[in-house]
């Protein structure tokens, strides 16, 4: 049985250059920890991946994303 | 030749808007802009984590065009500036390129000919 092919979530809101501004649909591609989410699990083109990988880094160093979430002390 | 930048700055959430933009001045006169940048005051935040032992943050986005070599010494005197918990200055890449060829490209070469990075 085939796996359903993921679409690109950010390819399909039109969405050109990803903003590393924009925290909260950053977030989106995050797992609970705060990691990236890898590709395969979003399905993000590797164009978008890219950029997310540079906006997300920009974002946690302007203290929008946290680097690790639930770690206490 | 000048470059479109893109500066975040996070100021001591203590400032009043009167002092943020005092310091404004003084970091973009460094630049010796022709025009006053484009700010954008987002505000008091909370910060995803502590900077120098603060929980909130006072943000602003400034946009501006500027030649590469003026950078560095802004970059030294916004450093040296205690107000600013953190600063960062990148490429403007939120509008699309002026300068980006105009006529249509196969769609199998899109991605081999759009610049994703800086």
């Amino acid at each position: 049985m085939r796996r359903r092919q993921k679409t690109c979530t950010i390819c399909e809101s039109g969405v050109r250059v990803v903003d590393y501004k924009d925290d909260r649909t950053l977030s989106r591609f995050l797992t609970e920890r705060g990691k990236i989410l890898p590709s395969r699990l979003s399905g993000t083109c590797a164009r978008h991946q890219r950029q997310l990988s540079t906006a997300i880094k920009r974002a946690r160093e302007l203290a929008l994303l946290p680097y690790i979430k639930g770690h206490s002390g | 030749m000048t470059r479109q930048y893109e500066a975040v700055y996070i100021f001591d959430s203590a400032l009043d808007e009167a002092a943020i933009s005092q310091h404004l001045e003084g970091f973009h006169t460094v630049l010796g802009l022709p025009e006053s940048p484009a700010l954008d005051h987002w505000g008091k935040r909370t910060l995803a984590y502590p900077l120098r032992n603060h929980e909130t943050g006072y943000y602003v986005i400034a946009r501006f065009e500027t030649p590469p070599e003026t950078l560095p010494e802004y970059e030294r005197a916004v450093k040296l500036s205690d107000s600013v918990l953190r600063f960062m200055v990148v490429a403007n890449e939120g509008t699309v390129r002026t300068d980006a060829p105009a006529q249509d490209v196969p769609a199998d070469d899109v991605s081999a000919s759009e610049d994703d990075d800086e």
